[in-house]
């Protein structure tokens, strides 16, 4: 394995193009120089990092794969092109629709060295942070699709993302493009076993190109040891529609900082969320949506639950320049607190400069509602079936807004089983 | 074959209130009986005392075709026959109104469960509610009609109608009642909570029970209805001190 170093830089990448080789080395400045973020900064508050970035490796090569899970390959009985990156790098790529460029970003680079530059260069900046900065540094391949101008295709593209070897740090990029008036649905998949104690930063690039929809599903179901720290950031054009669901389920630690541009007129963005977090998991989910052009849409909505000792956290800004007039902008986020261990932490933040928006926001936090237990259960269904149904109804809400009905129902599956087990075990 | 619903010296109390101070109903299977009374004279306690609402300290005896569901959490009560229809149904977000039957069927041992959801969603034209949130979005009258229809698909023996008139316009208010008149069945008893005597235009009550502060103080047949609406509470009561007189209809809700 190869500690994260000025070596392991220059070399994770194979052969990069000058203008990567350029972005890894600054980049690199900026991880050497950056301390490990602190809870005293806003944007990092609640969460404290108990490892440095220098603890994990680099593998040397991919460990063993696991095969894509029932539920999940009975969801995408058809995908217009599948691949899997293990330890942050390609090990299988099955493209189905030629119309688009779909693979391994190291391989992909090879072909056409300059044609994801100017999509890299809107990702996040490498001195967002140092595990954005190392990400930059020590990236070694990633996934790529392409969407031609004018196609669209819509069986989803599956992106399969695992870490198996405990250890080792990961630094996925993951660029996904729909060209002017395209259209694509693409599913992102983390896991790792329970005993795999890796860390995983991925990175996330949309350009949703003008008068584009890009459909954009995440399901985070990293195994009880694995920490994973994400950035997504994604640009939407002129009318360009970006739907984005989330869904968090696993991990130690696992957040997800995003920021959407809503830069071009007329464009929008659906973002939502359903996480879930048990024992000592910490969920954490910084969001921003920044509205740019003139009548931009937004729209976020996240339910979380927690039970046990987890946290979770969500912040979410929406910030309006002076010119974004006739925004609509609106973002809920409902907390379901299951155990008295159990803590949410909902921060909800508007930034407004134009005179001519609509913008709202909610938050709440509470236990399951007893007036509704009280109707179920008279309706014949015992305690324990009424909180099951009120739970999978607390996230239904979100779940029946992702942009891939049948992935949410593998998710609702999940989560309706990590309800049960709790509940099966005497913790809730 | 046992009486529907027998109520024996039923007497609840919330906190130091004593609110419940003895109460005897029986209603036979087939019969439909009304039970009112003014504000605060304790219909909907009662109702929710029968049901086991946990927020009150109950005594005294319910048989639901003879067996006694005092003592009983709530889910066993609704199991053991008897249903309650909400004053106020609350919404149950992300819970379609087939996600609930789903597990009302589950929890029974009822081969007949399904038989019936089919039969009731055609004849009270529910099909339009059924992949719905339960009571989302709903209008009072739809809410109504929903909670009938769980009232007949749940096998019910004994149903308490709370206030199922109230916050309806006149309209939705006939409309439940002829649901109750067409839902009246040999295998059930019903108890309807009112506040208003209008509700009893519509429909042929077999007795009304008065009920005013905690107790039952008169029962008998349609024609109190009458006498009610002629001149309200104080009069059919009179030895029964200040006592309110029923409000104007509400606003609807």
């Amino acid at each position: 394995m190869k500690t994260l170093d000025a070596q392991a830089s220059a070399t994770a990448g194979g052969a990069d193009p000058g203008w990567l080789a350029a972005r890894r080395k600054t980049a690199l400045d900026y991880y050497d120089k950056l301390d490990m973020p602190s809870d005293r900064e806003e944007v990092w508050r609640y969460v404290d990092f108990d490892f440095a970035l220098d603890d994990f490796n680099l593998v040397d090569a991919p460990g063993e794969a696991h095969e894509v899970d029932t539920g999940i390959a009975a969801a995408l009985p058809e995908t217009a092109g599948s691949m899997r990156l293990v330890d942050g790098l390609t090990t299988e790529v099955h493209n189905a629709d030629a119309r688009a460029t779909f693979g391994s970003l190291r391989a992909l680079l090879a072909e056409h060295a300059d044609l994801f530059e100017p999509y890299v260069a809107r990702g996040t900046p490498s001195d967002l942070n140092k595990f954005a900065a190392a990400h930059t540094a020590f990236s070694g391949d990633g996934a790529v699709l392409v969407v031609p101008a004018g196609i669209a295709i819509e069986e989803p593209f599956f992106i399969d993302v695992q870490a198996t070897t405990s250890g080792t740090a990961s630094f996925p990029l993951i660029t996904l493009v729909a060209e002017q008036s395209s259209q694509a649905s693409v599913v992102i998949r983390y896991r790792s076993d329970d005993d795999v104690n890796a860390l995983v930063v991925p990175n996330l690039e949309l350009c949703v190109g003008d008068n584009s929809h890009l459909k954009v599903t995440v399901v985070q179901h990293w195994g009880g040891a694995t920490t994973s720290v994400s950035h997504l950031r994604a640009v939407v054009g002129r009318d360009g529609t970006l739907h984005l669901g989330e869904a968090g389920l696993g991990g130690a630690l696992s957040r997800l900082q995003l920021q959407i541009d809503l830069e071009g007129d007329g464009s929008s963005a659906n973002v939502v969320g359903a996480y879930f977090g048990d024992e000592t998991q910490t969920l954490d989910y910084r969001y921003t949506m920044h509205h740019q052009g003139l009548n931009t849409d937004s729209d976020m909505f996240l339910k979380g639950a927690v039970q046990d000792d987890a946290l979770s956290i969500f912040t979410g800004m929406i910030r309006i320049d002076e010119e974004a007039q006739k925004t609509n902008a609106f973002q809920t986020n409902r907390n379901l607190i299951l155990s008295d261990g159990a803590s949410a932490q909902s921060v909800p933040n508007l930034e407004i400069l134009a005179n001519d928006v609509r913008c709202g926001h909610g938050s709440t936090m509470g236990p399951l509602d007893d007036e509704q237990r009280y109707y179920l259960m008279s309706r014949g269904l015992d305690e324990p079936r009424s909180n099951r149904l009120l739970v999978h109804g607390f996230f239904n809400e979100a779940l029946a807004r992702f942009p891939e009905p049948a992935i949410a129902g593998v998710v609702t599956s999940w989560i309706d089983a990590k309800y049960r087990a709790a509940q099966e075990a005497g913790r809730v | 074959m046992a009486t529907a619903l027998q109520v024996s010296g039923v007497r609840a109390s919330y906190g130091d209130l004593e609110i419940l101070k003895g109460v005897d109903i029986e209603v036979p299977f087939g019969e439909v009986h009304v039970l009112m009374g003014p504000n605060g004279s304790g219909k909907s306690t009662l109702c929710h005392v029968l049901m086991g609402k946990d927020e009150y300290e109950a005594t005294g005896s319910a048989l639901v075709d003879g067996t006694e569901v005092m003592g009983l959490p709530v889910d066993e009560r609704a199991r053991t026959g008897l249903f309650e229809a909400f004053q106020y149904p609350v919404e149950v977000p992300g819970v379609s109104l087939d996600d609930l039957l789903r597990e009302m069927d589950e929890v029974r041992d009822d081969p007949e469960f399904q038989d019936r959801v089919e039969a009731m969603t055609e004849t009270l034209d529910m099909s339009r509610f059924r992949d719905r949130a339960v009571n989302g979005g709903l209008s009072g009258g739809e809410k109504k009609r929903s909670e009938m229809f769980q009232m007949a698909v749940a096998g019910a023996k004994v149903a308490i109608l709370d206030e199922i008139d109230s916050g309806l316009d006149i309209d939705a208010v006939r409309d439940v009642a002829h649901l109750v008149e067409e839902l009246r069945s040999d295998d059930l008893g019903v108890l309807l909570i009112t506040h208003y005597s209008r509700i009893l235009r519509y429909m042929n009550p077999d007795k009304i029970h008065v009920m005013v502060d905690g107790e039952v103080v008169r029962t008998g047949g349609p024609e109190i209805a009458a006498e009610l609406e002629a001149s309200g509470y104080v009069d059919l009561v009179a030895n029964e001190a200040s006592i309110p007189t029923p409000e104007v209809t509400p606003f609807d809700i």
